[in-house]
């Protein structure tokens, strides 16, 4: 399924931090995650996002992702 | 006629702010490309709306440009913002109406457009 997928994907990319990812709508194309990460301290908004973009690039380009919505904190 | 890759550029670079989303600014099309548009007409931005939905070649180019791989897509002054959520955050904390203050001067207007761009046809 796919949140188990974009699950994997950010658990690999941030080993150990706080992840959530949720099926907004049920029909398991959209999807809100929240990531909360001390490699996330001292970036800016923008590049935490691009993070959590790069990490979901393959399900956001093959269209397994049709909704992403993206929240990102620091542990600072 | 110019490229879209060129056009996307052109109004990245030339619109103070400018946002790709789908639909147009009186009717977007996605709950997110609404969004955007709300937060930054809270924020009292000119607003100039591309519509990506009319080719798929927009979206395209415009990730080729950008590097980003979502819509709407947000950029004041040529600078890549975000996408609706980091738009809606730093609304909400004041930041997005103090950044498009100090890029556009305190003196700017309020409005909304939606620029459409030249499709060019698809070669044989």
């Amino acid at each position: 399924m796919a949140a188990d997928v974009i699950r994997v994907l950010l658990d690999d990319a941030f080993r150990g931090d706080e992840i959530s990812v949720e099926d907004r709508t049920g029909g398991g194309d959209h999807f809100q995650v929240t990531v909360v990460s001390a490699s996330f301290n001292e970036l800016t908004l923008i590049q935490q996002h691009r993070l959590v973009n790069a990490a979901l690039a393959a399900p956001l380009a093959d269209g397994t992702i049709h909704e992403l919505r993206i929240r990102t904190k620091g542990t600072a | 006629m110019s490229t879209l890759h060129e056009q996307i550029k052109h109004v990245i670079d030339t619109e103070p702010v400018a946002v790709f989303i789908k639909g147009t600014a009186e009717a977007p099309a996605c709950g997110n490309s609404m969004r955007a548009l709300q937060a930054l007409w809270q924020a009292g931005a000119p607003i100039t709306a591309v519509d990506v939905l009319p080719d798929p070649r927009i979206r395209e180019e415009l990730t080729a440009l950008s590097d980003w791989p979502t819509i709407p897509q947000v950029f004041v002054k040529g600078e890549l913002i975000g996408g609706a959520d980091i738009t809606e955050e730093l609304f909400a904390s004041g930041e997005l109406k103090a950044k498009i203050d100090d890029a556009l001067g305190a003196g700017h207007g309020q409005s909304v457009r939606t620029m459409p761009l030249e499709i060019p046809a698809i070669p044989a």
